[in-house]
């Protein structure tokens, strides 16, 4: 392999201002973790993903939250009041220094503060401006407030998901954040190739919803090529190759129709194949109309069974089954310790170090050799305003009495 | 033209199935010359190019008929690898190295070549050859109990959601493996893990883990570490329709109790402050989706959005093809088929201020490039090329 020796950052020498609430903090971690410079801008006090959950200790509080912990790792830390007329100013001088923006404001609040891609454009012609929003910034629903169980009941993400026995289910955790962060981050490095052809800057529109419906996988081929409407049926998987069944000890996701000789034969060796040994059942067509019945003899059987036996022997068969684990599980998950997946972070000032979820990919010429935790309200005011924008001392503390940083 | 942003970038793709074919979509889509890699043995179920799924995932794409089971088929790889900026592949991890294509071959031919790997568990580690498509990789990550009701009965998605998430990263990655080579000259390998790429999508309750070492638990639309009510999924007028509603704070509130014309439920002390109602919040439930039944979940959200309450409607399949926001948008769009005619398909969630699609074409048949990429790329005679085509080493 290539030595490491010729290491660096891998996105070295981008500059992006990271504007955005909860909706896309996690767009500019994603690149900040590649190592692009991205400076948090928070209003006074702190930004309001610092108020959502779950904190450290299970106590809330701004520095405690581990979703802004999470999303913010890598990035420095500034305070300024865009509202504010001489904050409007300092925010001007930063974006001559500036590839990115990520925002996430209401569509037409930028414009108010007469902040829009055209005033900023004349700024710095080369600026990239990627908005995140609910709904995109045009069309009739543009205004609509949005949230994460919003933006997965329009994306069509709830529909799809829970039994039918209960309402539809939002996905757990805010995927809808996530997807459209990703996104958002494919976009950034994607303008920034468009500027490399043409030297001009970008206004990038991305939205909660659509981003949702994009990573919808089958829903939206099925209803355009076959015209049916996918529902949602508890575990049992839209096309019937996986369901969830119980275990001795927790649950495992298995197919029952693939690989059919193997399994009977496996299931037979243990006395368990009941009458699923008959030869009615080679046939796919019998198997789909007594699925039912499948299913509770291999209810019998996995009942007989450890998860971890069920998943390690039904690999080694290239059955693709997998245990249905818990966060503890993946914690403690001996694939993921071997390729060190979590990292230890430094939380010097609360005497804490910690792991943390690390990115999915490794790449041959590039680690990132520093991994930094998520900056403290404001931590890097004065490397950014004193040392790189030349304000004095005397001017930041007037700044800060006067509540602009 | 979106088509510009990506051209004269060239990748050569041995993906099948949805996460790797979602990935190259996305290059194909913003004008990168994606080779996709196939042969008769390999071009059924999801991998059959007249079906509708190929026709979404493989849109903009060439096509290439290669049987990888004859030796000549390793010499004709190395030579398009050496035309190409990027190699994909999402096998299981002895695949590229059995044939003797692993990235060390292929850098011989290629220097700066970008190659990416994307595995169900990367390419190291005791499972390294687990085989998982998406929900084993979601039932894996954690999600999958955690979108449930109840921990003894785990649900889950109903849709292969890992798969568009390895994509993704699948993306990101080689974009940034190409800005550093194009500051740096050199090219890179990229090991991506999907199980990695679904559990970085749970960070902060995995955090909550690491630090506080409690076990999360499913708790339906909720969760614990909500702090919103009410807040869930009610049921409206008619067959299977819902809303869903938001309330974070005491302005979404008293929007909320006015739209509803003030009833008296919504006077209670029990109610009287978010924490009250977060402590209430099944009664609170209850007493909303008796509101909500009476309306259809287009009127509760219109009433809603009006007055500033985040509301949804739960939409199926069908909702969103003739979602009026979506269309205003130009979200869905069309490409001529010469096989299934007239087809439609999400666009991007990515809208460039210069969003035209000019250029874009419906998936390839089988083998559709043959004669381009062999003959007038690699240089093939008419005789090399049928000889090829006899022996079924391009079949």
């Amino acid at each position: 392999m290539i030595s490491k020796e010729e290491k660096g950052g891998l996105l070295q020498g981008i500059r992006i201002l990271d504007l955005a609430d909860e909706k896309a903090s996690f767009c500019s971690k994603l690149l900040a973790d590649m190592g692009a410079t991205v400076i948090k801008v928070e209003k006074p006090g702190g930004d309001s993903s610092r108020k959502i959950g779950p904190f450290l200790r299970n106590s809330p509080h701004p520095e405690r939250s581990l979703f802004f912990y999470y999303n913010n790792t890598n990035k420095l830390g500034i305070t300024l009041n865009l509202e504010h007329p001489m904050g409007r100013g300092i925010f001007i001088r930063l974006i001559k220094r500036t590839d990115i923006i990520i925002e996430t404001f209401a569509p037409g609040y930028l414009k108010n503060l007469e902040l829009n891609f055209e005033i900023l454009k004349e700024a710095n012609p080369k600026l990239i401006l990627v908005s995140v929003t609910g709904f995109g910034q045009n069309g009739p629903r543009n205004k609509y407030k949005s949230c994460d169980l919003v933006a997965s009941a329009f994306g069509g993400q709830m529909y799809v998901s829970g039994s039918p026995l209960t309402p539809p289910l939002k996905p757990f955790g805010e995927q809808s954040y996530y997807s459209a962060s990703l996104f958002a981050a494919i976009s950034v490095l994607l303008a920034l190739r468009k500027r490399v052809h043409n030297g001009k800057g970008e206004q990038i529109d991305i939205s909660l919803q659509e981003s949702v419906v994009s990573t919808l996988d089958h829903v939206m081929v099925r209803y355009f090529y076959e015209k049916v409407v996918t529902k949602r049926q508890g575990s049992l998987y839209w096309n019937n190759s996986y369901c969830i069944l119980s275990c001795r000890n927790g649950y495992i996701l298995l197919t029952p129709f693939q690989k059919w000789e193997t399994l009977i034969e496996w299931m037979d060796s243990e006395g368990m194949a009941e009458d699923l040994k008959d030869d009615q059942y080679r046939e796919e067509e019998y198997r789909l109309r007594h699925l039912s019945h499948i299913i509770d003899v291999l209810q019998r059987w996995t009942k007989t069974h450890t998860v971890n036996e069920l998943f390690e022997l039904g690999q080694l068969m290239r059955f693709t089954w997998a245990p249905v684990q818990s966060l503890k599980e993946v914690f403690d998950c001996p694939q993921l310790k071997a390729r060190e997946f979590f990292i230890h972070t430094e939380h010097p000032e609360m005497n804490l170090s910690f792991a943390y979820p690390g990115p999915p990919y490794k790449f041959s010429c590039f680690s990132l050799d520093r991994w930094k935790r998520a900056p403290l309200v404001g931590e890097d005011n004065v490397q950014i305003y004193e040392k790189e924008l030349g304000l004095s001392e005397e001017e930041l503390k007037r700044l800060s009495s006067m509540k602009v940083i | 033209m979106v088509k510009e942003i990506l051209s004269g970038l060239r990748v050569l793709d041995f993906t099948w199935v949805l996460a790797g074919p979602y990935a190259t979509r996305i290059l194909a889509d913003f004008g990168a010359e994606v080779i996709k890699v196939q042969s008769k043995k390999t071009a059924k179920g999801a991998e059959s190019n007249i079906t509708g799924y190929f026709n979404t995932w493989n849109r903009n794409k060439r096509s290439i008929t290669l049987d990888m089971s004859y030796p000549e088929a390793k010499e004709i790889v190395l030579k398009l690898t050496a035309m190409s900026d990027v190699l994909i592949e999402n096998f299981t991890p002895r695949v590229m190295s059995n044939w003797g294509l692993d990235y060390e071959k292929l850098r011989e031919v290629k220097p700066n070549l970008i190659m990416i790997s994307l595995s169900a568990m990367g390419q190291t580690g005791p499972w390294r050859d687990f085989v998982a498509f998406g929900p084993p990789i979601q039932a894996l990550s954690g999600l999958t109990v955690l979108t449930s009701y109840d921990p003894a009965a785990p649900l889950g998605l109903g849709y292969a959601y890992a798969d568009s998430i390895a994509g993704l990263y699948a993306v990101l990655s080689i974009l940034a493996a190409m800005d550093y080579r194009d500051k740096m000259g050199q090219g890179q390998y990229i090991d991506l893990s999907a199980y990695e790429s679904m559990c970085t999508l749970l960070g902060p309750a995995l955090l909550d883990v690491s630090l506080n070492k409690q076990e999360v638990r499913p708790h339906g639309n909720r969760s614990e570490y909500l702090n919103a009510a009410p807040y869930g999924c009610y049921k409206c007028l008619g067959i299977d329709r819902w809303c869903v509603i938001a309330v974070h704070n005491e302005e979404e509130w008293h929007a909320l109790s006015q739209a509803l014309g003030q009833p008296v439920w919504t006077r209670e002390e029990e109610f009287s402050n978010l924490s009250k109602r977060n402590e209430h919040a099944d009664e609170l439930d209850q007493l909303l989706g008796q509101w909500t039944g009476q309306h259809t979940a287009e009127e509760v959200v219109e009433l809603l959005q009006k007055v500033g309450v985040p509301a949804g409607v739960v939409q199926n399949a069908e909702d969103l093809a003739r979602d009026p926001h979506l269309k205003a948008r130009d979200f869905f769009t069309y490409l001529e088929h010469s096989l299934l005619g007239s087809t439609i398909a999400d666009r991007s969630p990515i809208k460039f201020s210069d969003d035209s699609v000019a250029g874009w074409k419906a998936a390839p048949t089988l083998g559709e490039d043959n004669r381009y990429v062999y003959m007038e790329l690699l240089g093939l005679t008419e005789e090399e090329f049928s000889s090829y085509v006899e022996k079924g080493v391009i079949g």
